[in-house]
């Protein structure tokens, strides 16, 4: 079954572009004008029940418009959506039953009262009974740590604090369908792997679909198989990470440190015959070059390099999500 | 049911965040009784210098004035949405609410509400039966009943305006004064609706029915059998118009757009 299926998704905002000036703020006064921009582009997409999938874009390439419609709170302009059987913000009192969210920005619990005032008041609010919430947030509470936080109210949490507690919050329920909207935003490297652990736990505990938006990269990686990547309100990438690493990767990147600083045109004439640019970092005195995957052009570099120049350093870098993913945006590639 | 319940979850939430302020709390419940006190005061000045105003006596004036406090502490305890734009649009908590698998007024009514508030509506009936004594107005069994009934649907009148209100802010961005104007406005419905020329009584009868909230319902029980059948149409106003707000805040919600981050 299909937890999430999205069929030609479009979200329009109605936007008025002010003119310069006071002259044209009297004219805005009268007659305004309007833009009609499209924050989310015609883009469809299935999630089976189970998956954990990273949603990823730029600032405003509508990720958090697409949650937004996925959860109820914001009405397509046209297109369709069912997630977990279901109309989001048709039905929405009884579908937002079967979702969990946690938005990193806004807090879902109750600022004044004590952390377990708020799960009460939440249990209640979705009608879990006694048993169910003993046998399943004891178990939630305890791996991620917040016993001794329930008695303290919200506002008094450190961001980590507070983050783990929404988290648990947004658990309450047993959700079959968990989004997550930026949840490590803000976070330090300890709380970050403890929430991972834990997303990834109940993941194959419960079979707990998970989408997630995020910009740290690192946190797809250690959680999910698949990625969307959104740009301009269109997916210009949906697969696996493993193939979007290899289909966009530019090969390996060889640094050197000399001694004594070249000229580029001594390397190149170094190099010569061999498919290679080099590159001067004028900064810090470090010089590059980009090969393919092909193992035996790095060490004939490195070798003629060597023989012939004193080097201090040589480091050899893998391109990370992160570049990739900054690649893709630099160039557009779709 | 399970509105019932939620009910009482929240204000039980909300009585432990009072008491967890303690010394706020007192504080404020003494500033809310010195308050009303001089609301207290200063009615009884005001009204001190007026007679006769188109036919009703002074008695008659300060017991419609009490009984329009009644509804209205009702309406400012659970309908506390004069800053929805900001707090709920702008600042996007709308999201938050709309997660959740309760009908989404009914969340914003429960967490804005105040309960203090409740406190005008005992000045509210010390000035009605201070009024009330000195004309000698006498209690039936059903007038108990008729109260309630009458109070139910003057603060659903005070809701609904201010429920449509506050759902301007779904389809306009920008803050409106309206709010206030509209406050002002409805402190008209405290005076007998007569004393105004025809245009503003029908205004205030039908437009903005702010006359259900004071003059109409106090009439029944000053006995002014001319006024009868509009004292009993204030349930059925107060009905009708939340009835119409609840539709247009369907609406709204249709409409919202969110705040972005």
């Amino acid at each position: 079954m299909n937890a999430i299926e999205v069929k030609d998704l479009r979200k329009e905002f109605k936007a008025y572009s002010s003119r310069a000036g006071l002259k044209g703020a009297f004219r805005d006064l009268f007659t305004r004008n309007y833009k009609i921009v499209p924050a989310v582009n015609d883009i469809s997409f299935t999630v089976k029940q189970g998956e954990m999938v990273g949603y990823i874009g730029e600032n405003g390439a509508g990720k958090s418009t697409t949650i937004k419609m996925l959860t109820g709170i914001l009405t397509p302009t046209s297109g369709e959506i069912i997630v977990n059987g279901m109309d989001p913000h048709k039905e929405r009192e009884k579908f937002v039953r079967t979702v969990g969210v946690v938005f990193g920005q806004r807090s879902q619990l109750w600022w004044d009262i004590a952390v377990q005032e708020s799960f009460r008041l939440l249990k209640k609010v979705y009608k879990v009974s006694d048993a169910d919430y003993n046998s399943h947030m004891d178990h939630v509470i305890k791996t991620l740590d917040i016993e001794p936080l329930l008695d303290r109210p919200v506002r008094k949490l450190s961001l980590g604090q507070r983050m783990r507690c929404e988290l648990a919050a947004a658990l309450i329920h047993n959700p079959p369908l968990l989004f997550l909207d930026e949840p490590t935003i803000g976070l330090d490297v300890l709380v970050k792997l403890k929430i991972r652990d834990f997303l990834k736990e109940i993941n194959e505990k419960y079979n707990t679909t998970i989408l997630l938006t995020t910009h740290d990269l690192t946190d797809i990686e250690a959680l999910c198989e698949r990625v969307v990547m959104l740009d301009e309100g269109n997916i210009i990438y949906d697969g696996s990470l493993r193939r979007m690493k290899e289909k966009w990767a530019e090969g390996r990147e060889i640094q050197f440190e000399f001694l004594e600083s070249p000229e580029l045109a001594r390397l190149e004439a170094i190099t010569k015959g061999l498919p290679v640019k080099w590159e001067k970092d004028e900064k810090s005195q470090v010089f590059k070059t980009v090969t393919g995957d092909d193992d035996e052009l790095v060490s004939q570099i490195i070798a003629a390099t060597v023989a012939s120049l004193k080097v201090k350093d040589v480091k050899i870098n893998e391109p990370s999500t992160e570049e990739i993913v900054r690649n893709i945006y630099e160039r557009g590639m779709v | 049911m399970f509105y019932v319940t939620m009910f009482f979850q929240y204000i039980g939430q909300y009585m432990k965040t009072r008491l967890e302020y303690r010394t706020d709390l007192v504080v404020e419940i003494f500033s809310d009784l010195l308050s009303q006190a001089i609301n207290l005061v200063f009615i009884l000045v005001v009204f001190g210098h007026t007679d006769l105003l188109n036919g009703w006596t002074r008695d008659e004036i300060i017991f419609i004035y009490g009984f329009f406090l009644v509804p209205y502490a009702l309406f400012s305890a659970f309908f506390n949405i004069w800053d929805f734009n900001e707090r709920y649009i702008v600042k996007g908590e709308l999201d938050r609410i709309l997660t959740r698998p309760v009908h989404s007024l009914f969340q914003v009514i429960l967490e804005r509400m105040e309960l203090e508030s409740l406190f005008g509506a005992c000045t509210g009936l010390i000035v009605m039966f201070y009024a009330g004594s000195r004309l000698g107005l006498e209690l039936s069994w059903y007038d108990p009943i008729l109260f309630l009934l009458f109070v139910l649907g003057g603060a659903l009148v005070y809701a609904g305006i201010f429920v449509m209100l506050a759902c301007i802010s779904f389809w306009a961005d920008a803050r409106t004064s309206i709010m206030p104007m509209m406050y002002n406005i409805g402190n008209y419905g405290r005076y007998p609706v007569d004393i105004y020329n025809k245009a503003i009584r029908f205004i205030l009868t039908w437009i903005l029915p702010f006359a259900f909230v004071g003059v109409y319902p106090a009439a029944f029980f000053l006995g002014r059998e001319e006024w009868y059948s509009y004292s009993f149409l204030t349930p059925v106003i107060g009905l009708l118009f939340f009835f119409l707000s609840v539709l247009v805040w369907n609406k709204g919600v249709q409409k919202y757009s969110g705040a972005g981050n």
